[in-house]
């Protein structure tokens, strides 16, 4: 039996994990937690997830952006595809786009938040995609 | 100068006397006379002649010595001599005492008449002269107070002010534009406004508010970075001057600094940012769960179905508390709400708002220590503030507590205030997190604290209303040892 494919989901929102760890187990994926960047860092090394579902604002306004440049740093980790939830489009007026030469851009993708589970499936399971074909 | 002359003939000859009379009246002249110079002296003082004739020889005070009296007295009076002995030496000495002319004796009506006439003409004209010397001062002392009563104006305003011609040249400011812009030195009349003024975004608009096309009446707003040590904003209203034809004189600028209100108006852009992110969180978590209940994406596990309803409903319940708080946080900062103090005896509102959280403190296995004794003074307090006060360190000492922890609500008189203090043995603040505690929407952010609904505003209100009802607050809290809030009332006497 191939090993499941492992979602790291990295939130601050009790229910955001509570929510999407039953959404994702129930679709084959197995699911690790975590509820600041500080916590998503320890268990990135102790999980070794296929795919990130990173929260942008945590313990600091910022606290996703300073997640992803550790992690896409890290030669360990910088293959493992990053998808940003973030409200900053929203919140500031201003569309947030992807930026190759700023270090809080090095996501994979993004989606605004809030998401809806639908809708959060179906971007992990693109992105998963787009990881295996880069990978090939 | 009345409509019909008035002249007093001064003589002791009583034929020149009444010959005089009779020839002035037909002219319609008044005439009054007098036989020697005190009783010539006597009529100058009681009445207004604009017109004296005067016989240097008479018995009772001569001519010369009344007429050096009436000059003294009256100078604005036309005194025309009489003499029997027309010499130069008496003509002069006359002349000298302020005689304007004189009459030979003896003389004809006529030759009287064209000496007489033209004293009157002399006369008239000195009154008009004197009367336009009148108003010309009063004029001048008029428009020298005016301009000084406008330049005391301007410059006391606390807006500033700069006027500059057409041809863009200082012509007027206040001390309060030379602050602003900080002009130092640089600023003079008549110099280029482009030489004086550093802020290009004012030359900017001034030469935008005089360019031809410019309409009428418009006034161009403009705000304007100050540069230099000390920004500040300023708001620059920049009108056009014209004269009656419309033709462009200059331009007058009103600077007002606004630096104060552009902070106040970022901290509200910025309260209201951090409110959306606040009501977003749960309204995302609910949405999430009824979503993924109707559309079965997490499974039909009926356990796990009710609690995502659940959590949606509680997460319902702490927006409607976010709700009620932010109404709190808005009265609190409204100035038209009416803090209606009273003296205020907190140990019954401890007892009572404790008494509230007593089956939620024992869900919990928390012990509850009261200190409250009798006989506390009061303070000067809104009640309904006290009481919220209360409900949100009890809440926290409730929530932020350990299973099995402890609670203790303590009251004493202390010196001159009343010292309120709720301790409890829970989790306790990092030092780090302590100087965030009263900022709203603040909220610890730890493992321990993920499960424990607030809203971050609950301690940003007892900051308040400590501010508005004149206390101290202090926070003592040790990481998972527990939290002290001690906080203090001035004790109100009795009177």
């Amino acid at each position: 039996m191939p090993k499941k494919t492992k979602i790291l989901l990295v939130d601050n929102d009790v229910d955001f994990i509570n929510l999407n760890r039953a959404v994702l187990e129930n679709n084959g994926y197995e699911v690790a937690a975590a509820f600041s960047a500080r916590e998503g860092l320890d268990k990135l090394r102790v999980e070794m997830p296929d795919l990130i579902v990173l929260d942008l604002m945590m313990e600091k306004h910022d606290s996703g952006f300073a997640f992803s440049k550790s992690a896409k740093a890290d030669p360990a980790f910088k293959r493992i595809p990053i998808l940003l939830l973030t409200a900053v489009g929203q919140a500031t007026g201003t569309e947030f786009s992807q930026n190759e030469d700023g270090y809080w851009m090095r996501t994979d993708d993004y989606a605004a938040k809030p998401i809806m589970p639908e809708e959060l499936l179906k971007r992990i399971r693109a992105l998963l995609e787009r990881a295996r074909q880069e990978g090939e | 100068m009345a409509e019909t002359p008035h002249i007093l003939v001064v003589d002791d000859e009583r034929g020149i006397r009444e010959g005089c009379r009779r020839i002035f009246e037909a002219e319609g002249f008044r005439v009054e006379v007098a036989v020697d110079g005190q009783e010539g002296l006597a009529k100058v003082e009681a009445g207004a002649f604009d017109l004296l004739l005067v016989d240097l020889m008479m018995p009772v005070m001569g001519g010369l010595e009344l007429m050096e009296r009436v000059h003294a007295l009256a100078p604005e009076i036309v005194m025309i001599v009489i003499t029997g002995f027309a010499t130069i030496e008496t003509a002069v000495d006359a002349m000298k005492r302020g005689a304007y002319d004189y009459v030979p004796k003896p003389f004809t009506p006529d030759q009287l008449l064209a000496v007489v006439n033209r004293g009157l003409e002399k006369r008239r004209l000195s009154l008009q002269t004197a009367q336009l010397l009148a108003e010309r001062d009063r004029r001048l002392l008029e428009v020298a107070g005016e301009r000084s009563k406008l330049r005391t104006i301007v410059n006391s305003m606390a807006d500033g002010v700069l006027v500059t011609n057409r041809d863009r040249q200082i012509a007027l400011w206040n001390p309060a534009s030379v602050r602003m812009l900080d002009l130092g030195d640089a600023i003079q009349a008549g110099r280029p406004v482009s030489e004086a003024v550093p802020q290009a975004a004012l030359l900017e608009v001034m030469a935008r508010a005089l360019a031809p096309e410019s309409a009428q009446f418009t006034t161009l707003s403009q705000e304007i970075e100050t540069g230099g040590s000390d920004r500040r904003t300023l708001m620059a209203n920049v009108s056009v001057i014209r004269d009656e034809n419309a033709e462009a004189l200059g331009v007058v600028s009103i600077l007002r600094d606004i630096t104060q209100q552009k902070e106040i108006d970022r901290l509200k852009s910025q309260f209201v940012n951090m409110v959306a992110h606040e009501l977003r969180a749960p309204l995302g978590a609910i949405a999430g769960y009824l979503s993924a209940y109707l559309s079965s994406a997490a499974g039909n596990d009926p356990a796990f179905n009710r609690q995502m309803l659940e959590r949606s409903l509680q997460r319902t319940q702490a927006l409607t508390e976010l709700v009620n708080d932010l109404l709190h946080v808005a009265k609190l900062e409204s100035r038209s709400f009416v803090r209606r103090k009273e003296r205020l005896d907190v140990a019954p509102l401890a007892r009572a708002t404790l008494e509230l959280f007593k089956s939620q403190a024992a869900g919990r296995r928390l012990t509850i220590e009261e200190h409250i004794p009798e006989g506390l003074p009061r303070i000067e307090a809104d009640r309904s503030e006290i009481e919220l006060l209360l409900t949100n360190l009890i809440a926290n000492a409730v929530k932020y507590n350990v299973e099995g922890g402890k609670i203790a609500v303590g009251l004493k008189a202390e010196g001159p205030t009343l010292v309120i203090r709720i301790a409890d043995t829970g989790i306790g603040i990092a030092s780090e997190d302590l100087p965030h505690l009263f900022e709203e929407f603040f909220r610890v952010q730890r493992s321990e604290t993920q499960y424990i609904t607030g809203t971050g505003l609950g301690l940003a209100i007892v900051r308040r209303i400590v501010e508005a009802n004149f206390g101290r607050i202090a926070v003592d809290s040790r990481l998972n040892e527990g939290t002290a809030f001690t906080i203090s009332f001035p004790i109100q006497e009795d009177h």
